[in-house]
């Protein structure tokens, strides 16, 4: 625990000699007892979904082969692309306020004044136990001016007088966003401000003695060195943003329909699964969803180095 | 100029908290207040230990007490997924990190893979699956895959490949332990940490999971707290007003919603209290700074 | 330590949730084929608690377990997943549905939902005939009848008598008296309204009275006109209103419009709408108080006969061929919709449906103290003009009108503008449930 950074200092040293005639012997059986029993879980609830996902999508409801008809027919569904638009959007959204105000507010914590700091860090923190339908419901609450302890900012900055106007289609995008940043901002702040303990103290001594200013340090020298974190940050951000399903179903039953059920493309790919029993263009959703996650990640990797130092 | 400086600082934060904590204390303080009061009081003001009673047994009052329901059925989904995940995932990061055996490499591409893809793509075909084994309405139509939690595992494996020096499995064989001793004496106390943090990510991630209940489950009575409050959102009058009158009788307004939220929450913050030094310490680097 | 805590909680949480949630299927127990007894599961929305449990407390040898949901309302497609569900799994369906979509039993009956048992066989002729026919044509999908309305919800106009004679106004007989009385009202008068638009079954008040064709089937194709003149001339009599804030397109149900118009100095002078308005709107969601309100005849288009008007809901009774318990279920669709009368405040909110049965409600009515004067009268001859050129197709169009022609009214553009989006989404719709359309 304590021991964490020089175990990484150390390891290399001991690293070549001696251990290494030891890997190469009798440790091939009891490694994969240890990993055993996660293996049919992994089978069965991480590989085969996403084969089977993959086999639906590009068959008929029959079991023939149907090429990309599924993803052609999906495609034009009048739904469809607005579906995938508002999901985008609010993932750019979210995204965006997560790279900027997450590393910005720990940048701000990671000073000195401990104490105050871990407070705050502990009030950011707060919101994180509320995730799913609670969240949604608090802010049902928070965006409706008559009884929102917020009503003077939703009034005049939202410039919404209705709870109806705080929903208008619009704003749509900006408000789950943003309910997914209160929920999702503390827990990143308590990674973030980790990957920051583990600069070295003399790096940013030697910064403060050229005379670089607390910003010059921040942007200069902290924000560099946990790009790795961002980065990783992003990734799982994107995968889960791009999954949004339970905000708009709980506005849409709030608003008495006026948010659509399939205004987000997971959404879609449930109505289309449960409504219409199309399993296979449900199917065809879900690999488009997977695939838009697998190349983002693949690009933010390769862009960021991410796994350059891993193993 | 380093006084405006700080000062602007905590002024951000300060705002910042504001913006994170206001919406949790209005929650708090909702089920003291009726419902006009609600609309016309002041926003973060107490009302009274009497009103809070009466939203409870409004709410227990739902449905032949379906709420108690609701809440047990995340507690029994939650911990059993949670205890499969501990007990499958822990070792599995040991032997991911230390084993040397045919096809490592691809279990932890394969979990690294899964752990980025939208779980929620996953929920249909599991659906499916679980089908075709009749699993459907079952509880363990839940638990089963709650307890499949790479995340967790990828967690165990960069703990135990960055955290514990190899030396110490080693010294521990010379002394004459098998493996599974080893594990049990050696690897498992020093990972505390990592099971905390574990326990608690896993825990809350499964009592928070909406999709997947959603799916699978088609009887109310069987709906964790998440499922459960969309439902009583949707089956409320005050929310969604019967086309056709009446329904005044269920008594569920705004304050017995708000109660039911935050009583939703409280297992799960009484987790995280409760792990509160592991996260901080965290699995990150070194927690807190000298 | 942690380990010990993980058994605790484990065996608390078990003791909490009892073993309830095992897997769950209807224990036949003592359903016995002919009799009236053993277990029943009914799914009913709010409203419809009060019947259900009267029914359970009256008839102590059946076991009902009542599950209360959303009703389907607003153009919901809860029962829609449900089924495919309890399909999908082969278990789990309930014995009897109330639905607050009146639509849910045409795609009900047919592939691949195949949920509701004909009623033929379970109901008596000689009660099915006293529905009246529109009615009864509005269960009967392909030739036959697969459900019974609990009410009929014609459109009437609610008048606020009180407030009508205060400001000296004369009740309006047409659409137009109507619409220059709203300009009246907003000039003399402003906050005070004449009637909404912002629910999401307004276009079953304001087009559906006025027969604008959206809605005419012809077996597996639908006629969407929305830019027909039945429609325009409509929304041309509306924009004015709108404008003025005569006509707010905010819904009756949201909290902000009881805060807005309603309570005790409510500012609600006219409101066409269904006949389950009175308790279900005027008393219960907006508290307005006794001796304001009554029932005038619906609202005619210039001098054009004969009258028609709008229709919004009917609460259909569906009953699950996969049941095994028919006979209690049909016993307690009949005791609901042809005996359940209670009176004073509990009494039925909606006009009932059968026959013999609203007979007996109107005689209540006439004499509830909560009206300003008698509303039977309108209710009764309103009962008969609901237009039968809308038809009832698979797919709900509540959805449709809420998110292509409310939000965008709630943002200030006029309806004559929406109507052709409101068409075009209108199509979209019926062709991704499979209608062609012309």
């Amino acid at each position: 625990m304590r021991s964490t950074s020089t175990a990484e200092a150390d390891a290399p040293a001991v690293g070549a000699g001696a251990p290494a005639a030891r890997r190469r012997g009798g440790h091939t059986w009891p490694g994969l007892a240890f990993v055993g029993p996660y293996l049919p879980f992994l089978v069965a609830f991480g590989v085969l979904p996403m084969l089977y996902a993959l086999w639906l999508a590009f068959t008929d409801d029959a079991g023939g082969w149907a090429g990309f008809r599924n993803f052609t027919r999906t495609i034009g569904d009048y739904r469809f692309l607005p579906a995938f638009g508002h999901v985008l959007l609010y993932t750019g959204v979210w995204l965006g306020s997560l790279v900027v105000l997450v590393v910005g507010l720990t940048l701000l914590l990671h000073g000195r004044a401990n104490r105050v700091s871990s407070a705050f860090r502990f009030l950011f923190y707060i919101p994180g136990a509320l995730a799913g339908a609670s969240s949604v419901l608090v802010w049902l609450f928070m965006l409706d001016p008559t009884v929102s302890p917020g009503s003077f900012l939703v009034r005049n900055v939202f410039g919404s007088h209705l709870f109806v106007e705080s929903i208008a289609p619009g704003k749509l995008p900006f408000i789950f966003a943003m309910i997914a940043f209160w929920t999702g901002a503390g827990g990143w702040i308590v990674i973030m401000y980790g990957a920051l303990n583990t600069i070295p103290q003399e790096l940013e001594d030697a910064a403060r003695i050229d005379g670089a200013g607390p910003v010059t340090i921040a942007l200069r020298i902290k924000l560099p060195l946990i790009r790795k974190w961002i980065a990783y940050m992003v990734i799982l951000s994107f995968a889960t943003g791009t999954q949004l399903f339970v905000e708009p179903q709980l506005v849409n039953q709030a608003s008495l329909g006026l948010v659509p059920d399939t205004w987000s493309a997971n959404q879609l790919a449930f109505q289309l699964a449960f409504r219409y029993a199309d399993f296979n263009a449900a199917a065809a959703v879900s690999v488009d969803l997977l695939a838009i996650g697998l190349i983002a990640a693949a690009l933010i990797v390769t862009r960021t180095g991410l796994f350059r130092t891993d193993d | 100029m380093r006084l405006a400086a700080r000062g602007l600082r905590f002024l951000i934060l300060a705002a910042f908290a504001a913006f994170f904590v206001v919406p949790v204390a209005w929650l708090i303080l909702a089920p003291t207040k009726s419902d006009e009061a609600l609309v016309t009081g002041d926003p973060l003001a107490f009302g009274g230990f009497d009103r809070l009673v009466l939203a409870w047994q409004h709410l227990d009052a739902f449905s032949d007490h379906l709420y108690r329901l609701w809440i047990g059925n995340s507690l029994l989904y939650a911990v059993s997924a949670t205890a499969i995940v501990l007990v499958t995932g822990i070792p599995a990061g040991y032997g991911l990190a230390f084993g040397r055996f045919p096809g490592r490499r691809l279990v932890l591409s394969l979990t690294l893979v899964v752990m980025i893809m939208p779980a929620a793509a996953l929920v249909l075909p599991i659906f499916l699956e679980l089908n075709s084994v009749h699993l459907i309405g079952n509880a363990l139509s839940v638990i089963l895959p709650f307890a499949f939690y790479p995340f967790g595992v990828y967690l165990a494996y960069i703990y135990y490949a960055t955290a514990v020096p190899r030396e110490l499995l080693d010294a521990a064989r010379i002394d004459g332990c098998g493996e599974w001793s080893t594990f049990r004496h050696v690897a498992l106390p020093l990972a505390k940490p990592v099971v905390a943090l574990v326990l608690f990510f896993s825990f809350v991630a499964d009592w928070n999971n909406f999709f997947l209940p959603y799916t699978v489950l088609a009887d109310s009575k069987q709906y964790p707290i998440q499922v459960g409050l969309s439902d009583l959102l949707s089956s409320t009058p005050s929310f969604n007003p019967a086309v056709g009158g009446g329904g005044q009788q269920v008594n569920i307004f705004r304050p017995e919603l708000a109660l039911a939220t935050l009583l939703a929450v409280v297992p799960v913050a009484v987790v995280f209290l409760l792990s509160q030094r592991a996260l901080v310490r965290g699995l990150v680097g070194g927690g807190v700074k000298e | 330590m942690i380990q010990r805590r993980l058994w605790l909680v484990v065996v608390a949480a078990m003791a909490m949730a009892g073993c309830s949630t095992a897997t769950n299927s209807p224990s036949s127990g003592a359903n016995s084929p002919g009799k009236v007894g053993g277990d029943l599961t009914i799914w009913v929305d709010a409203a419809r608690l009060p019947v259900a449990q009267a029914y359970a407390k009256a008839h102590p040898g059946v076991h009902a377990d009542i599950v209360t949901f959303d009703g389907d309302g607003n153009g919901a497609t809860t029962l829609q997943t449900k089924i495919q569900l309890w399909n999908r799994t082969g278990k789990g369906w309930p014995d009897v549905i109330f639905s607050e979509q009146v639509n849910d039993p045409v795609w009900m009956a047919q592939k691949p939902f195949d949920f509701a048992a004909p009623v033929k066989d379970l109901i008596p002729q000689d009660v099915l005939a006293r529905w009246p026919a529109s009615s009864t044509a509005q269960c009967t999908i392909n030739g036959t009848q697969y459900c019974v309305q609990d009410n009929l919800a014609q459109v009437v106009l609610w008048v606020n008598k009180k407030l009508m004679d205060q400001f000296h106004y004369a009740v309006p007989k047409t659409w137009q008296e109507w619409a220059s009385l709203g300009e009246k009202v907003a000039r003399e008068h402003p906050g005070y309204i004449v009637g909404n638009i912002g629910d999401s079954f307004s276009h079953w008040i304001y087009l559906w009275g006025n027969q604008c064709p959206l809605s005419q089937v012809n077996g597996t194709s639908v006629q969407i006109a929305a830019t027909d003149s039945h429609c325009t001339r409509v929304a041309g009599l509306l924009d004015p209103l709108i404008k003025n804030g005569t006509v707010p397109p905010l819904s009756v149900f949201t909290p902000d419009f009881a805060q807005k118009y309603g309570g005790a100095d409510d500012k609600v002078l006219l409101m066409p709408g269904p006949s389950w308005y009175a308790q279900a709107v005027f008393d219960q969601a907006l508290h307005m108080p006794a001796k304001q309100i009554t029932a005038a005849p619906p609202l005619q288009w210039e001098n054009e006969t004969p009258v028609t008007t709008g229709q919004v809901g009917g609460g259909p009774w569906i009953m699950s061929r996969h049941s095994t318990n028919l006979t209690t279920a049909a016993d307690f669709v009949t005791w609901a919709t042809t005996e359940f009368n209670p009176s004073g405040a509990e009494s039925r909110p909606g006009y009932p449906a059968y026959a013999p049965l609203a007979t007996k409600w109107l005689e209540q009515q006439a004499a509830n103290p909560y009206y300003a004067a008698d509303p039977t009268p309108a209710l009764k001859a309103a009962a008969d003009q609901i237009w039968p050129g809308w038809n009832l197709v698979s797919y709900p169009d509540q959805p449709v009108w809420s998110t292509s022609v409310v939000t965008e009214l709630v943002a200030g553009k006029p309806l004559s503008s929406l109507l052709e989006p409101f068409g075009k989404a209108l199509k979209q719709a019926a062709q991704a449930a499979g209608y062609a359309v012309n």
